[in-house]
C-alpha cells in the first residue's frame, strides 16, 4: 500500500482553526530527575528547561542514555521529577499526586512507543476503544471512525496485534493516542521497530496530525531523518539540553 | 469494554482459565457434596424412623438420638409397663446392633407387636420371618447387594436366610428375629428402643408425660421432632467436621485464584504499564483484575454445580442406598463463599499490579 493511499485526509472537524498561543502547553524549568541505583543517585535530567508552543512539533535527538526517554516520562506524568518544574497545559506536575498526575496524563497526554505496546488480547478496535473507555467519556463511534480512517485502519479494526503488521501496529498506537484528543502527543522512538517504508508512513501521519489537527507532538528519535519532519529539533547530551535549532 | 477486556483476557489463555476454573469448581462441588451427603444421610434414616409409624420412642436415660451411637439395652419388661399406660395402643422393642462391614444398622424386631406399631412390611418378594435365622431386606439394600429371596447373607459371623424382600422405609434396611440377635450380640431379654404407638397421635403428650413419670430419667422422644433432630448441628462433631471441610474446599479455591491472577499479573505487566499511560488509576487496575477474577470464579462456580451432580450421580450409581441431598440453598452458599474466596484471592495480585510503576512496567519483557 503506498503512503498517499495509506493517509486519509481529516474530516472538517477536526482539521486546527485556532491560533498558536504565545504560552507554551509544556515548559520544564531546571527539571532533574535521579535514579537510585543502590547507595548512589544517578541523574538522568540535569536541570533541563525547555519549552514547546501548542501546535508545535519538537524532535528530541541525543545519543542512548542521554535522558531523552526520562524526559519524555516525566513530562508525560509517568515518572516524578525529584527537582525542578513540570507545567503541562499550565499544571506543574512536580506538585502533584500520582492520582492527580494520571487524571492530567489521561486528559491531556498521548504516548507512542517504539514497541507499539498494544494490548495483545485485543483487536485494533478494542486498542483504540479502550483509550475511550479509560478517558471516561464511553466510545464515541464519529471519533472512532474519523480517525481509523485517518490512520488508515479501516479495513484491519477486527485483528489482533499478532495479526497486523508493524507498520499497522504503530498505526493503530497513534489512533489510541490521539483518539482522546490529547493536549500533547509523546512518542518514544515510534520508528524505531519499522522499516524506513512504514517508517515514513509513520512520520507523514505524525506531521500530518501536527499540520492538519494542530496537535502538539514531542518526539524521541535516533534517526536524523526523521527529524526533518518536524518544526524544531532538540539535541540532548548527559540529561542537559545542549540547544535547539529549527530545523531545515 | 471492561466486559470485552476480562473476556478476550481469559480466552487467551484457555489453560490457565481453565485450571482456575476447576479449581473453583472443585470448590464448589467439595462444599455442595459435603453437606448434601452428610444431611442427605441424616434425613434420610430420619425419614426411615419417622416411616416406621410410631408415635414415642424411648431409650435408656441420657441416651443419644443418633442410635448407632449407642446400643446400651434396656430390659424387655419395660415393653410391659408401657403396654399398660393409658392412650398406648402398642409396643415393639427393638434391639440395634451395628453392622460395621456394611456400615449399617440392623434391627432385631419381635414381628408381631413391630407389625402392630408399624402396620406391616409391605412385601415385594418371599415372605415374613419363620425361623430363627430369616432375614428381611428392604428393596434399596437388595437391589445394592444383588439380594435375592432364598439366598444366604452374612453379617455378624452369622449366616442369614434371605426369607423376603420388603418395602424401605420402616427404619432399618435388615431386620432380624429379636430373639436371635439377643443371643448373638448377647444381650438376652435386651432391647435398644421401644417404638410406642398411641391410640390417637393427640394423645401423644399425655402418654409421654405418664412414660417420663413411670420410667424417670429415661429418654422419651416423640417421633414427629425426629426429623428436625437430625440436623449437623445436632451431631457431636459433625458440624466442626463439615466447617473444617468448607475451609478445606475454600483454600483450595483461594490458593487456585491467588496462583492465576499472580501469573496473570506477572504476565500482563506490561500491559498494565499500558493501562496507566492511558490514565487508568489504581482502582482502575484493581476493578479490571478483580473483575477477571470474578467472572472467571463464575465460569468456576457454573462448572462446579455440574461437577456436584456428575459426581453425586456417580455415587448414587455405586452405592445406591447413599443420598445426596443437592440443594439450591447450598448452591448459592457454596457460589457466595466461592466468590468471596476468589476475590479476596484475587486482592493482592490486584492491589500488586496497581502498585506497579508505570515506566518500569513499560520497559518489563
Amino acid at each position: 500500500m503506498g503512503i498517499a493511499a495509506t493517509i486519509q485526509e481529516p474530516a472538517e472537524g477536526l482539521i486546527f482553526q485556532g491560533k498558536k498561543s504565545v504560552e507554551p502547553i509544556l515548559k520544564t524549568e531546571n527539571l532533574w530527575k535521579l535514579y537510585r541505583a543502590g547507595k548512589v543517585e544517578v541523574p538522568a535530567l540535569r536541570g533541563v528547561n525547555f519549552e514547546v508552543q501548542p501546535g508545535e512539533s519538537v524532535a528530541v535527538m541525543g545519543p542512548s542514555g542521554c535522558g531523552k526517554s526520562s524526559l519524555l516520562y516525566v513530562i508525560g506524568g509517568l515518572a516524578q521529577a525529584s527537582r525542578g518544574k513540570v507545567l503541562v497545559d499550565g499544571n506543574d506536575l512536580t506538585s502533584m499526586s500520582d492520582g492527580a498526575r494520571t487524571k492530567l496524563r489521561r486528559h491531556k497526554i498521548g504516548f507512542v512507543f517504539q514497541r507499539f505496546n498494544l494490548l495483545p488480547t485485543l483487536t485494533a478496535k478494542g486498542n483504540i476503544a479502550i483509550a475511550q473507555f479509560v478517558h471516561g467519556d464511553g466510545f464515541d463511534p464519529h471519533r472512532f471512525d474519523v480517525v481509523s480512517q485517518m490512520l488508515g485502519l479501516a479495513g484491519r479494526l477486527h485483528h489482533k496485534p499478532s495479526e497486523l503488521s508493524g507498520g499497522e501496529q504503530q498505526r493503530v498506537a497513534i489512533a489510541r493516542a490521539i483518539i482522546n484528543e490529547p493536549k500533547i502527543l509523546l512518542a518514544d522512538e515510534p520508528t524505531g521497530n519499522l522499516d524506513s517504508k512504514n517508517s515514513e508512513i509513520v512520520l507523514q501521519m505524525l506531521r500530518q496530525l501536527n499540520r492538519d489537527l494542530g496537535q502538539t507532538i514531542v518526539m524521541i528519535t535516533h534517526n536524523p531523518e526523521a527529524t526533518t519532519y518536524f518544526d524544531r529539533v532538540v539535541h540532548m547530551r548527559d540529561g542537559i539540553i545542549v540547544d535547539g535549532v529549527p530545523a531545515d | 469494554m471492561m466486559g470485552e477486556l476480562i473476556a478476550r483476557n481469559l480466552l487467551h489463555r484457555p489453560l490457565r482459565t481453565l485450571i482456575g476454573a476447576m479449581g473453583i469448581a472443585v470448590e464448589v462441588a467439595l462444599v455442595v457434596l459435603i453437606v448434601g451427603l452428610t444431611s442427605g444421610l441424616l434425613t434420610e434414616t430420619a425419614k426411615r424412623i419417622e416411616g416406621i409409624g410410631a408415635d414415642i420412642m424411648l431409650q435408656p436415660p441420657s441416651a443419644s438420638f443418633l442410635f448407632a451411637f449407642g446400643t446400651a439395652p434396656m430390659p424387655i419388661k419395660i415393653g410391659d409397663k408401657l403396654s399398660e399406660l393409658k392412650y398406648v395402643q402398642s409396643v415393639a422393642p427393638v434391639l440395634f446392633q451395628f453392622n460395621t462391614s456394611g456400615v449399617e444398622i440392623v434391627y432385631g424386631i419381635d414381628q408381631e407387636s413391630f407389625r402392630a406399631v408399624s402396620g406391616g412390611f409391605v412385601f415385594l418378594r418371599g415372605h415374613d420371618l419363620e425361623g430363627p435365622d430369616d432375614i428381611l431386606v428392604d428393596d434399596v439394600a437388595a437391589k445394592t447387594k444383588n439380594i435375592q429371596p432364598g439366598q444366604i447373607y452374612r453379617i455378624f459371623d452369622h449366616d442369614w436366610h434371605v426369607a423376603g424382600i420388603v418395602e424401605h422405609g420402616k427404619g432399618s434396611r435388615l431386620f432380624v428375629p429379636l430373639s436371635t440377635l439377643q443371643e448373638l450380640v448377647g444381650a438376652r431379654d435386651k432391647a435398644t428402643i421401644f417404638f410406642v404407638k398411641c391410640t390417637r397421635p393427640e394423645h401423644t403428650e399425655d402418654v409421654m408425660e405418664n412414660m417420663r413419670h413411670v420410667l424417670p430419667g429415661y429418654t422419651v422422644r416423640p417421633l414427629k421432632d425426629y426429623l428436625s433432630l437430625m440436623t449437623s448441628t445436632n451431631i457431636p462433631g459433625l458440624e466442626a467436621f463439615i466447617n473444617a471441610m468448607i475451609m478445606l474446599a475454600i483454600s483450595i479455591g483461594l490458593l487456585v485464584i491467588f496462583l492465576t491472577m499472580y501469573t496473570t499479573v506477572i504476565e500482563r505487566t506490561r500491559d498494565i504499564g499500558v493501562l496507566k499511560s492511558l490514565g487508568a488509576n489504581q482502582w482502575f487496575v484493581i476493578r479490571a483484575l478483580l473483575s477477571e477474577s470474578a467472572a472467571l470464579c463464575l465460569l468456576g462456580i457454573g462448572a462446579g454445580v455440574g461437577l456436584s451432580y456428575i459426581v453425586r450421580a456417580g455415587f448414587l450409581w455405586k452405592f445406591p442406598t447413599l443420598t445426596i441431598q443437592i440443594t439450591a440453598g447450598w448452591i448459592l452458599r457454596a457460589a457466595g463463599i466461592a466468590l468471596l474466596g476468589a476475590l479476596f484471592g484475587a486482592s493482592y495480585p490486584a492491589w500488586l499490579a496497581s502498585r506497579k510503576d508505570a515506566v518500569e512496567a513499560l520497559s518489563y519483557d
